[in-house]
């Protein structure tokens, strides 16, 4: 498995975990657009960050929760996979 | 034409104490009944701590047919009601039970049981389809939530109107405006009211832990419920019933019944915003508690005190407080607010009646009770919130106010009996 | 209403997710027909129980009805909610620009039975398979009783008064009236109405205890209140919402008034005592008939409750001729939820949609699979009958115990 979560993961969870469809391209394009203009809200977050400690058995950083963009999400959890690794 | 309601007896069920005196004993203590969950092992949880009630209802006089029939909740809401009836002296055998009417608010129901029996029908999570054979024989009691409101109106003869309200965490506070208006409008001269709930199960601990709004104070469950305090970090769960007679006030006077207080109004709105998110400006609680003090006919400088829903997450406690300075203006500044959630946990759709009894009682103590636990003020957070004692006030009219999942935003207003003026 | 009141409640829009119909225009048509669709249960996990049929809503699609979002962050129950609730407010020609106008002015009241079953028994399966951390953040909004009522409410933007109520069955009843005197109170707008999704594996087993419960097998014979093959009823999911208006808001706006909500009554008389329920019935259509100030014999039909159960039958042909006296013998009586099903609490809202309807259209629609009457009533059997209705009495009553009346009037100027 990966240790890093990559934009079209993301989307795939912002699907799974709570019913947003985004397309990876637009996602990447648009990442630093909060995540609420995608249509996702708290609870939403919260869920993805659950699928990834669950995934990586792992917990997340507390603050990937409050994270308000695609890429200050990404950047926190994969810097913190890495120094988890 | 305007009819006037009473409340003429209550009886409760809650965390530290089972009945009104060991209850006001606790609040005014500043005691706190959070502890560690004994229900069910809690490991594998984020918050394992709860406030939960020593209840044995052999013990407070329901037989063994009773006990299997109802769940957890409507037990403490039989209990509560036997204990608002006595305290009421109403002779319900003298009443028109067709004018004797029921409204109970619980926010979850018979969730406990539905939990039970459905780890044994799924042989413990195994199977969707699902095993009928292996379900309790009062299963479909648990599944309905007007059970609750039919069991208490069984046990009572009431025959009037006889609902459940299930508004979440304001289910309590919606109960008793409902009975309120219920008695006002006419339709009944007495409403049993009040509500309950007995939501410490695993599935109610875990949905609560997957969106982090419970605390994680675990080694530390007496100081974990901390409502405006800059340190806090969610609500503790708690259960528990409570149980008000309320009555025509004419009808109360005629059979020289003690008059606690009255409701004087309530209102509720939705905020339109998020299902579990408050705005920080807390305008459709401001316009709960304007239309509550509209009908009370009362100015927001009349509170004396305000009952707050105090759950101790961050937003509520910033939702809460603007909304008070919005509706009471620089009032807000002069009156008190304190939270019993400090005490007694969040019992989700009980606490809003665990909470109109407090008032009951504070009004007819002219005691305050405190937020307990509350050490470190929060800036954003700056009203009189009565920490860790109890505080001798005069009150005359006194607010409650709750929030709920799915926006709901409730007030009621109670006053001592007074003569209403236009 | 009394003269005292000075607001009338109107129904202006109807919403309906119905068995036989997703649309108010289908599922007239398919209760004004007496079509049965009661068949067969084929969700998922239900291979096994001892109950064999329902009325099942087969022909709606949520994607095509409400955001994706919703189908992973709500029950069932709250699909059809949401979805009922677009398309009455749709047909009262209330748009998101007049409900934003006045936000405070629109409220949300719904009854509930059973909750989002089928997303809680999913979660559960999380819990108690895998662990507490794989229950998801939506279980704690989408599985308790308020799901519907709070969605509706943030999703359009409404800000009124919102409200949920348990009262069994009748429930339905209590929260169209809730909504009636919540317009009384000066609110202009309250969508209200009942939907339920109680056939998902685990709330099927809820229900067995439920010793009024058909479990007839074939579909035509399981539900047949009013015979003497009458064996308990069948459940069903689906429900409506209706708009509940200020009359004056309504003409104001030039919006037809369909009907209004004019008088109700409830009462109790415990679970499963059928023959008390005699009593506490005639109780409620009292009350009602007097709120509404109408005379017995200004009913035009009743939409009966219809239990299917001998004893719960007889007590409420006895408890129509003790509140409506002589007229109890002559007025059509109707149960077009023979052809449905009884889904909790939505089965009396969709009774007050069919109401309304066969108000306008001046048709009582037919109970669907019965035919043999074992009681002095005058039940629309077989075919509809086309007769001019101005007042419609709406009964119902409920497993634990509440009973429920609402008499309705036509629409008095219809502005269409």
């Amino acid at each position: 498995m990966s240790e890093r979560i990559t934009v079209e993961e993301l989307a795939g969870l912002m699907k799974k975990a709570a019913g947003i469809t985004v397309a990876p391209e637009d996602l990447q394009q648009l990442s630093d657009s909060g995540f609420d203009s995608f249509g996702l809200d708290s609870l939403g977050l919260l869920g993805i960050v659950g699928e990834l400690e669950n995934r990586y058995g792992t917990p997340m950083p507390p603050d990937a929760e409050k994270c308000k963009t695609p890429r200050q999400f990404l950047d926190l959890v994969n810097s913190a996979l890495l120094a988890g690794a | 034409m305007s009819r006037r309601v009473a409340v003429t007896g209550i009886g409760i069920v809650a965390p530290g104490g089972i009945g009104v005196p060991a209850f006001w004993d606790l609040l005014t203590s500043g005691r706190t009944a959070t502890r560690g969950i004994t229900f069910f092992d809690p490991s594998g949880l984020r918050s394992q701590i709860a406030a939960e009630c020593d209840f044995d209802p052999a013990a407070h006089g329901l037989d063994a047919e009773q006990i299997a029939r109802a769940d957890r909740y409507i037990q403490f809401a039989l209990v509560a009601g036997e204990e608002a009836i006595r305290d009421s002296g109403l002779d319900l055998a003298a009443e028109n039970p067709w004018r004797v009417g029921v409204s109970l608010g619980t926010a979850v129901g018979g969730t406990t049981r539905l939990e039970h029996d459905y780890v044994l029908v799924s042989h413990g999570g195994q199977r969707w389809d699902v095993d009928h054979r292996e379900a309790g024989p009062h299963l479909h009691r648990a599944f309905a939530p007007s059970t609750l409101a039919s069991a208490v109106a069984e046990r009572f003869e009431a025959r009037g109107p006889v609902q459940t309200v299930s508004t979440g965490c304001t289910s309590g506070l919606d109960a008793v405006g409902y009975a309120f208006h219920t008695i006002e409008e006419g339709r009944a001269d007495v409403c049993i009211a009040g509500a309950s709930d007995s939501p410490i199960s695993p599935i109610t601990m875990a949905c609560f832990d997957a969106i982090k709004a419970t605390s994680p104070s675990n080694d530390d469950p007496a100081h974990a419920s901390r409502p405006f305090d800059a340190d806090r970090n969610g609500f503790v769960m708690g259960e528990g019933g409570a149980v008000l007679v309320l009555e025509e006030l004419e009808h109360a006077r005629a059979r020289g019944a003690h008059v606690y207080c009255e409701i004087g109004g309530y209102a509720t709105f939705g905020n339109a915003y998020h299902m579990t998110g408050l705005t920080a400006e807390g305008l459709e609680m401001a316009r709960a508690i304007e239309d509550a003090l509209g009908q009370a006919r009362l100015d927001g400088t009349a509170i004396d005190y305000v009952n707050a829903h105090g759950s101790g997450t961050l937003q509520n406690d910033r939702h809460e407080t603007a909304a008070v300075k919005r509706a009471l203006g620089a009032h807000a500044y002069e009156t008190c607010m304190s939270s019993i959630k400090s005490m007694v946990g969040h019992s989700l759709g009980a606490i809003g009646a665990i909470e109109v009894v407090a008032c009951a009682l504070a009004l007819a103590h002219q005691v305050v009770p405190p937020t307990a636990n509350y050490e470190t003020p929060d800036p954003e957070c700056d009203l009189d919130y009565v920490p860790r004692v109890a505080r001798e006030r005069r009150l005359r009219n006194v607010l409650s106010v709750g929030s709920g999942f799915g926006g709901f935003q409730s007030a009621v207003v109670m006053t001592l009996p007074r003569e209403k003026t236009l | 209403m009394s003269a005292s009141h000075a607001r009338r409640a109107a129904v202006t829009g109807i919403g309906v997710v119905a068995p036989n119909g997703t649309s108010t225009d289908a599922f007239w048509k398919a209760t004004r027909e007496g079509v049965s669709v009661i068949d067969p249960i084929t969700r998922e996990g239900c291979e096994g129980m001892p109950l064999r049929v329902a009325g099942q809503v087969r022909d709606f699609d949520p994607p095509s009805a409400i955001e994706e979002r919703y189908l992973v962050q709500t029950d069932r129950f709250t699909h059809f909610a949401m979805a009922a609730a677009d398309r009455a407010l749709e047909e009262a020609g209330l748009g998101r620009a007049d409900t934003d106008a006045a936000p405070f002015s629109v409220g949300v009241v719904t009854a509930a039975g059973s909750g989002g079953g089928e997303f809680g028994q999913r979660e559960l399966q999380q819990l108690w398979g895998k662990g507490s951390r794989f229950v998801g953040p939506y279980q704690s909004i989408a599985w308790f009783y308020a799901a519907s009522t709070g969605q509706i409410s943030i999703r359009g933007g409404f800000k009124g008064p919102c409200g949920v109520i348990a009262a069994d069955e009748a429930g339905g009843l209590d929260a169209l009236a809730h909504a009636a005197r919540g317009v009384r109170r000066g609110t202009d707008v309250i969508v209200a109405g009942a939907t339920e999704a109680p056939l998902a594996p685990y709330s099927m087993v809820c229900q067995l205890g439920y010793e009024e419960l058909s479990t007839v097998a074939e579909p035509d014979r399981a539900y047949r209140p009013f015979t003497s093959a009458a064996c308990g009823f069948v459940p069903a999911e689906g429900g409506a919402m209706v708009v509940v208006e200020a009359e004056e808001s309504a003409r104001d706006r030039g919006a037809p008034v369909r009907a209004l909500v004019a008088g109700h009554a409830a009462t109790f008389t415990g679970a499963s005592r059928w023959e008390e329920s005699r009593q506490g019935l005639a109780r409620a259509i009292q009350g009602a008939l007097e709120e509404a100030g109408c005379a017995p014999e200004e009913i035009d039909v009743v939409f009966a409750d219809a239990l299917g159960v001998p004893e719960a039958d007889r007590a409420e042909v006895l408890a129509l001729a003790d509140a409506l006296g002589p007229h109890a013998g002559r007025v059509p009586v109707t149960a077009p939820k023979t052809g449905v099903g009884r889904g909790l609490a939505a089965a009396a809202v969709l009774d007050v949609a069919a109401a309304v309807l066969a108000m306008e259209q001046g048709v009582l629609p037919p109970t669907p699979n019965v035919f043999d009457v074992c009681h002095d009533l005058d039940l629309v059997t077989g075919r509809a009958r086309a007769t001019e209705t101005r007042t419609a009495l709406v009964l119902s009553r409920g497993l634990m115990g509440s009973n429920s009346a609402l008499v309705l009037r036509r629409g008095a100027a219809d502005a269409s």
